[in-house]
């Protein structure tokens, strides 16, 4: 059994991959029982979970608002990400798979 | 340029995605397969993401309902054919010949079996739970989705709902209980056999009560309607209740009180234990209060009436049991009436023995009292028996106080070390003892003489410690008094007798009694004893006074006699106190007394000193309470030298002595010429010379002829020969302590007493009245009982008769046109 890391590693379909914070990428409650150590899945034991529907563009900005998140959790008035509006879809339909 | 290629991309993305043409079927053959995997535990090589993404699809694909069935059929299926066989397997010959009735299996194999049957059961609950956690998580698009748009229960908690529906609520053969109910079945055999000492798996029987908790009775999940609560609680209780009813009866039978307690108490404890370790927190309160109900509330009666029971402990000292009968019931009732009950009845029972026992003591002593009493004057022997009789009473008094005190002692103790000091027993306990002591018609007289006795020897070589105990102890017995002003009464005249006849030990320790009182009774009540004592001090002043001014005179007389006196106020003593009934009827008591002119000249000597500094006072002489320090000088005999002793006696003995003091050796006076030339009353006569010719030690007189009684016609004559030890000594009178009343002596205190009452009761009607003006009888009356009930319970009739001549004597009038009878008060 995987034991519980710090970090996990995302691979989008197109093959990058993104090492990031397991407590940052727990925000989404589909990621966090993927790799919950103590599911009995394949992507627990390797800590790496492949986004089969995701492009690494659209990855990268949902990793990039994991840390934004982590960062901004607890503060007020927080400056707005910047979010290209060709993403817009990708990323809305990607937060409604991850659920964030 | 930029809008292009998000539009291709968005398309394609759309097309990767929702895959166009997701084929239902195709994908949840892949999701079934897995979750067959998952089932058999072997989702290790499964994709999370895969499924997940699968699922996503389907739901994506608004097949959410479909996906919904089929996984809910998928579970049914499994659970059904894989899951129920498996659990049935179990269900063993001996579980279900139990199930029946005809229980042939020994209890071993019982146990052994049920053991089993819970340990599958509690595993398929495991595996189907950490299984659906699991599908959950894979579903949990579709949970999101699917089931919040549609009102749909998620698949869990339907899932959960399908175990119960088929393994639990499914017959294992068409004509045969249901899983559950073996289940309930089991437990309890399991509990049985736990409460018979036998070891079970405390921990299996728990895990499957946990499952029992998870389910609920239908699929909204409403939290009371929990599967455990709703089927297994019930019947739990149930049969607890029907245990230890017959327990507690079969216990009630066969074992004494405080064994039953203790197994009580040891009942509930496990109870308690029980449903931590093996059922459900949640159960304890009502499982408590079974167990509460039948082994304590419905057999308290029993068990404190058992023939081992309250009075037997209260009897044999058995606190910790008696503590543990205090525990059982408080536990059911704060009030604990039971127990309240019993021990009141218990004080009831010891106290009305002890004035049983009293009343006895004095009536075996009152016969020949009562005899005596008729043949007064009668001068017969029954004198000293009388004498004594009276002192049995006043044993029989002291000995009434001394019970009392034990038993209040005993029922205090009892209360502090086995009831906690709590506060309803012991209030309990107070009315009981009030109630008796109030029972107790003489009550009053013997505390009185129960301090009395104390004041007079008791206190000696007492330490401070010790004598503040006793006088406690008295107060308390006094606090339970109704009647106080007889107290009061009785307590007057034996003050009196205390001080004037110098009995009292110490000064000191009366005056702290005297504030004892006046703290717990009221200025009111102490102020007339107070007022004696004030004579008193007064008195030696005035003496004291007297003898500097009869110094001053310069008349040094070495003859002279000296003379101490104590001026009392007439209100405040109860002189009648040394009068015996006799005396009371005849004139003669009033007549003066004929004093020796050495005497006389003295005595008219302080009448005018004291009319001197008081004028407009009148002095009464009252020498039969009186006593004298005189000087006798006897003639030598055979040789010896000329002895002299200091003697005390009485007044009256002072004066007879002095006669012979005239006469010639050798000459005798008869009675009478005694009585003429003192004019001593003739009772007083007789005691006196009583004790100077006939008793032993002070036999100062030769009585002729020789008897033990005072006849007309017998003859006195110095007694040469006279020899005494000792140099100084004392001439006693005849009965002149504090001892019990004689049934003539009641009498007379009763009527004065009530005399007394009917004045106060009089005092506190015009008072109300006059604040009141009009007022209904009623009314009235209760007012007056709580403004006297300070000083005694006052009885109704006397209060009616009171307003009765209080109306005749126009203090008030009836208001004719009341409708209710009321008075007014007239001006």
């Amino acid at each position: 059994m995987a034991s519980e890391t710090d970090y996990v590693t995302l691979i989008s379909k197109d093959g990058f991959s993104y090492v990031v914070q397991r407590s940052s990428a727990r925000i989404s409650p589909v990621l966090k029982r993927m790799l919950d150590p103590t599911g009995a899945f394949l992507e627990a034991k390797d800590n790496t979970c492949i986004l089969q529907d995701m492009p690494g563009i659209v990855l990268e900005k949902v990793c990039e608002y994991f840390y934004y998140n982590e960062k901004n959790k607890d503060a007020r008035d927080v400056p707005e990400m910047d979010i290209p509006t060709e993403l817009c879809l990708e990323l809305l339909m990607a937060s409604d798979y991850l659920d964030i | 340029m930029l809008i292009v290629p998000a539009g291709r991309m968005a398309n394609g993305y759309k097309k990767g995605l929702n895959g166009a043409d997701v084929d239902f079927e195709k994908t949840w053959g892949i999701l079934e397969k897995a979750f067959q995997e998952i089932h058999t535990k072997n989702a290790s090589a499964l994709s999370f993401e895969e499924l997940y993404r699968n699922a996503y699809k389907i739901v994506l694909k608004k097949k959410g309902e479909e996906l919904y069935n089929k996984v809910a059929q998928f579970e049914e299926n499994w659970l059904g054919n894989n899951v129920r066989t498996g659990i049935v397997k179990h269900l063993t010959a001996p579980l279900m010949l139990d199930g029946t009735g005809r229980t042939l299996n020994t209890q071993a194999e019982r146990r052994e079996a049920g053991e089993k049957f819970l340990k599958s059961l509690k595993g398929a609950w495991e595996d189907h739970q950490v299984c659906m956690g699991m599908l959950t998580d894979v579903l949990m698009y579709m949970d999101r989705v699917y089931c919040t748009d549609h009102r749909q229960p998620s698949i869990f908690a339907k899932s959960m709902g399908l175990f119960r529906d088929q393994i639990l609520r499914t017959p294992v053969r068409p004509d045969s209980p249901t899983l559950l109910e073996i289940l309930t079945r089991i437990i309890l055999d399991q509990i049985q056999m736990d409460r018979d000492g036998e070891a079970i798996d405390q921990f299996l029987i728990k895990s499957n009560v946990y499952m029992l908790e998870g389910l609920y009775d239908s699929d909204q999940e409403v939290e009371d309607e929990k599967l455990y609560l709703r089927s297994f609680e019930r019947v739990f209780l149930q049969s607890s209740a029907a245990f230890y009813r017959e327990e507690g009866e079969r216990l009630l039978k066969e074992s004494d009180a405080g064994t039953y307690c203790r197994h009580a108490k040891r009942r509930i404890d496990e109870e308690n234990d029980r449903c931590r370790s093996t059922l459900s927190e949640a159960t304890t309160p009502k499982i408590q209060r079974v167990v509460e109900d039948e082994l304590i509330r419905h057999k308290m009666k029993g068990l404190i009436e058992m023939e081992t029971g309250v009075s037997f402990m209260v009897e044999n000292d058995k606190l910790h049991e008696l503590s543990l009968v205090f525990d059982l019931e408080a536990r059911v009732n704060p009030q604990k009436p039971e127990l309240t009950k019993a021990m009141q009845k218990l004080i009831v029972e010891m106290g009305t023995n002890i004035n049983r026992n009293a009343v006895a003591a004095s009536q075996a002593t009152a016969q020949p009292a009562a005899a005596e009493d008729a043949a007064d004057d009668a001068p017969g022997k029954s004198k000293a028996g009388s004498a004594k009789a009276i002192n049995q009473q006043t044993v029989a008094a002291l000995k009434w106080v001394e019970d009392i005190l034990g038993l209040k002692d005993r029922f205090d103790n009892i209360c502090k070390a086995s009831f906690a000091a709590d506060q309803t027993v012991s209030t309990a306990i107070n009315r009981s003892m009030a109630d008796i002591i109030n029972a107790f018609s003489r009550g009053s007289e013997y505390i009185s003489l129960f301090i009395d006795d104390n004041m007079k020897k008791g206190i000696k070589n007492k330490s401070e410690a010790e004598i503040d105990a006793t006088l406690e102890k008295a107060i308390t017995i006094l606090r339970y008094l109704s009647d106080k002003d007889i107290f009061e009464t009785y307590y007057k005249k034996h003050l009196c007798k205390r001080l004037l006849l110098n009995k009292s030990h110490s000064i000191a320790v009366e005056k702290q009694m005297i504030t004892r009182m006046k703290i717990e009774l009221g200025n009111s009540f102490t102020l007339k004893l107070e007022a004696m004592f004030k004579d008193m001090t007064l008195s030696e002043d005035l003496a004291n006074g007297y003898r500097n001014h009869v110094r001053k005179l310069g008349d040094a007389d070495p003859k002279r006699v000296d003379l101490g006196i104590n001026v009392l106020t007439a209100m405040t003593w109860p002189l009648e106190a040394f009068k015996s009934a006799s005396e009371q009827e005849g004139q003669e008591s009033r007549a003066q007394v004929i004093y020796p002119p050495s005497i006389d000249r003295v005595r008219l000597g302080f009448e005018r000193y004291y009319s001197e500094k008081h004028s407009g006072r009148k002095l009464t002489w009252q020498t039969n309470m009186g006593d004298a320090d005189i000087k006798g000088t006897f003639p030598k005999s055979k040789g010896d030298k000329p002895r002299t002793h200091d003697m005390n006696c009485s007044t009256y003995a002072m004066l007879i002595l002095l006669l012979f003091n005239d006469l010639p050796d050798g000459q005798s006076i008869s009675l009478e010429e005694i009585q003429v030339r003192t004019n001593i009353p003739m009772n007083d006569l007789k005691r006196n010379l009583q004790s100077l010719s006939v008793a032993q030690k002070t036999r100062l007189l030769v009585k002729e002829p020789m008897s033990r009684e005072i006849n007309a016609g017998d003859r006195f004559s110095f007694n040469e020969n006279f020899k005494s030890e000792f140099t100084r000594f004392k001439i006693g009178v005849v009965s002149a302590g504090n001892k019990v009343e004689g049934d003539k002596e009641r009498k007379e205190t009763e009527k004065k007493n009530n005399d007394s009452r009917g004045f106060a009761i009089e005092a506190a009607v015009v008072r109300i009245m006059k604040q009141r003006k009009d007022l209904a009888h009623a009314q009235l009356l209760t007012e007056t009982i709580t403004q006297l009930s300070a000083q005694f319970k006052p009885d109704v009739n006397m209060i009616k008769k009171r307003i009765e001549s209080l109306i005749e004597r126009e203090y008030l009038e009836r208001i004719e046109e009341a409708p209710v009878p009321s008075y007014r008060y007239l001006a």
